[in-house]
């Protein structure tokens, strides 16, 4: 279900058009145990880690889209992140608490784009917290469903 | 009538155990649909999706009259289009159509899109219409929320009637089990008194056969009677009748044979009742074995030399004695009646071999001779009381020797065998706990 990609994702981006303002953009802002208490990593940064693909249907779509972005282990690992638990935040401040053993056990990824699409902050982006849903049935389950957080902007390690 | 009835209670329980097994699958079915609809899906929290847009429309509202930055009010409009957008994906989209709720949202998010502040749009007429908007959430909240709790409660509904099968199932297979139960135990008693007859009938027909053994040896017994007591009496008779006749009076010679005749018939009369005296005694139990360490060869050569018959009777000891825990006035008594019988029932001239030895932890004593031995139903009957071989008839002998031997062999925790053998002849082997002396 989860294909490998490695893409150098830089020439993607300028294939499709985009500027190199957007490559800079910050994303994500990890604070906490995390490289000198604070990690912004911009679109860029993403982009050089390794790409990850999940099918997998989810709780508020219908079918099963493909994501594709990266691991959340990887980004936490980018970040020197050590600690028990992850608060993630969304744009909307919904906050949740997330384990960090979760992105051990599964091949949690940050999503970057449904069905070959970019997310944006008008849809679920431009990061969803996707999980592989189809995979583990024990992952079909409101509790794991609320840590689905979209519009994901910040990351605090505890 | 039997078989039929048998039949039908065959069926009876076949199908009780089909109907037990059905309802407890379709218990199990159902409790499997259950636990499948215990899912909560995101899709039933439209209340919090719907109050979350109402908040993003009056956050924008806020934006748009407080003067805030421009990026400000950007994120605020990107995160309303976005819940608007959510609204519009499938599982919340039917939700909303199906509670007639989703007219006009649509329009309200192209209304929203067409002032889009990123591309410039009138910010007087997007306050406006995010005002509208506002107005528009809060009079659906309350009606998205009763739906909500509609769906929940046919969920719970649906829950409830599927539980109340499975219970009812539970409760039907409960039932059918007890009767089967009841079936069970009522079948196991039957087959239980059919046992108790069967075991009555066979102690009925054991006494039976007790009953004729034993009418079988009162008829043997007179039988015994007329061969073994009359034919003495007769010799007595004669001899007296001889001495009584009128005439010339008998010579001392023939008075001495006619006496000497007349003690030897007593002798055997006597000889016949201590045998069968000894008998009663040991079947009373009367008599106790005086038991302790024997020298077996020395038991047999006392009983080979009171019979006085040593030419014919051989000792063959082995090279060691052969020592027996027993009685020895018991074991000398089985050894007089074996040699007695070897001695009637083998010709004159033929040897007979007496041979004590050991055999595991048992002292044995063999004794071997050469008559004419016995056929199978013989050797099979020779234990009864009264029984006497056929062709032996008119030779003297009680008919209990040989049960009266084995019985003094057994109480002193041996046994007497009888076996034929090989070239002709009988192997009487008496056998007894041994003692090897070191």
């Amino acid at each position: 279900m989860i294909v490998l990609k490695r893409l150098l994702f830089g020439s993607v981006l300028m294939a499709l058009g985009a500027s190199g303002a957007v490559a800079q953009e910050v994303l994500l802002t990890l604070t906490g145990a995390v490289a000198d208490g604070e990690v912004k990593l911009t679109r860029a940064d993403l982009d050089a880690l390794e790409w990850h693909e999940i099918a997998t249907s989810t709780s508020v779509t219908d079918g099963q889209p493909v994501f594709r972005g990266v691991l959340m282990r990887d980004i936490l690992d980018r970040a020197q992140a050590s600690g028990d638990t992850v608060t993630a935040r969304a744009l909307n401040d919904y906050v949740i608490e997330i384990p960090m053993d979760d992105f051990h056990e599964f091949d949690v990824i940050a999503a970057l784009y449904m069905d070959g699409i970019a997310l944006t902050p008008r849809d679920k982006g431009p990061v969803w917290i996707v999980y592989p849903r189809d995979d583990h049935s024990v992952l079909a389950d409101i509790r794991y469903d609320m840590r689905w957080v979209w519009q994901l902007s910040a990351l605090h390690v505890q | 009538m039997n078989r039929l009835g048998a039949h039908w209670r065959y069926a009876g329980l076949g199908a009780l155990i089909l109907v037990c097994l059905g309802l407890l699958v379709i218990a199990a079915a159902n409790i499997i649909r259950i636990e499948r609809q215990m899912q909560i899906s995101a899709t039933q929290n439209m209340t919090w999706i719907f109050g979350q847009t109402q908040i993003e429309a009056l956050s924008l509202s806020a934006a748009l009259s407080s003067d805030a930055s421009s990026s400000e009010v950007l994120l605020r409009y990107d995160l309303l289009v976005s819940r608007l957008n959510l609204m519009r994906d499938g599982p919340q989209w039917r939700f909303l159509s199906e509670a007639g709720l989703a007219e006009g949202l649509m329009g309200w998010r192209d209304g929203l899109l067409r002032l889009d502040p990123a591309e410039g749009g009138d910010t007087a007429a997007l306050k406006a219409h995010v005002s509208a908007l506002t107005r528009a959430l809060r009079q659906k909240a309350s009606q998205v929320m009763s739906r909500e709790w509609q769906v929940q409660s046919e969920r719970l509904d649906e829950l409830r009637k599927l539980h109340l099968l499975a219970l009812a199932a539970i409760i039907g297979a409960l039932i059918s089990g007890a009767a089967l139960a009841v079936l069970l135990v009522d079948r196991e008693r039957r087959l239980m008194r059919a046992r108790v007859d069967r075991l009555r009938a066979e102690r009925l027909q054991r006494d039976l056969n007790r009953e004729r053994a034993a009418s079988e040896g009162y008829r043997r017994f007179a039988d015994l009677i007329a061969h073994q007591v009359r034919t003495p009496l007769a010799v007595i008779d004669s001899a007296m009748h001889r001495l009584t006749r009128s005439g010339k009076p008998p010579t001392p010679e023939v008075i001495r044979a006619k006496a000497d005749v007349s003690r030897q018939a007593v002798a055997r009369l006597i000889r016949l009742t201590d045998t069968a005296l000894l008998m009663a005694r040991v079947d009373r139990g009367a008599v106790a074995p005086a038991l302790a360490c024997h020298d077996l060869d020395r038991i047999a050569a006392t009983a080979i030399e009171d019979l006085q018959a040593g030419r014919r009777v051989t000792l063959r000891t082995g090279n060691r004695p052969v020592t027996a825990i027993c009685d020895p006035v018991l074991t000398s008594e089985i050894l007089a009646n074996l040699l007695g019988n070897a001695l009637l029932y083998s010709p004159t001239d033929s040897e007979i071999d007496v041979r004590p030895l050991f055999s595991g932890d048992m002292a044995m004593c063999d004794v071997c001779d050469q008559g004419s031995g016995m056929t199978p139903e013989e050797l099979a009957r020779a234990f009864d009381n009264f029984a006497r071989g056929a062709r032996h008839r008119d030779l003297p002998g009680s008919g209990l020797g040989l049960p009266l031997a084995r019985h003094l062999a057994r109480l002193q925790g041996g046994d007497l065998t009888l076996k034929a053998r090989e070239g002709g002849g009988l192997i009487a082997r008496l056998s007894l706990p041994g003692k090897v002396v070191t």
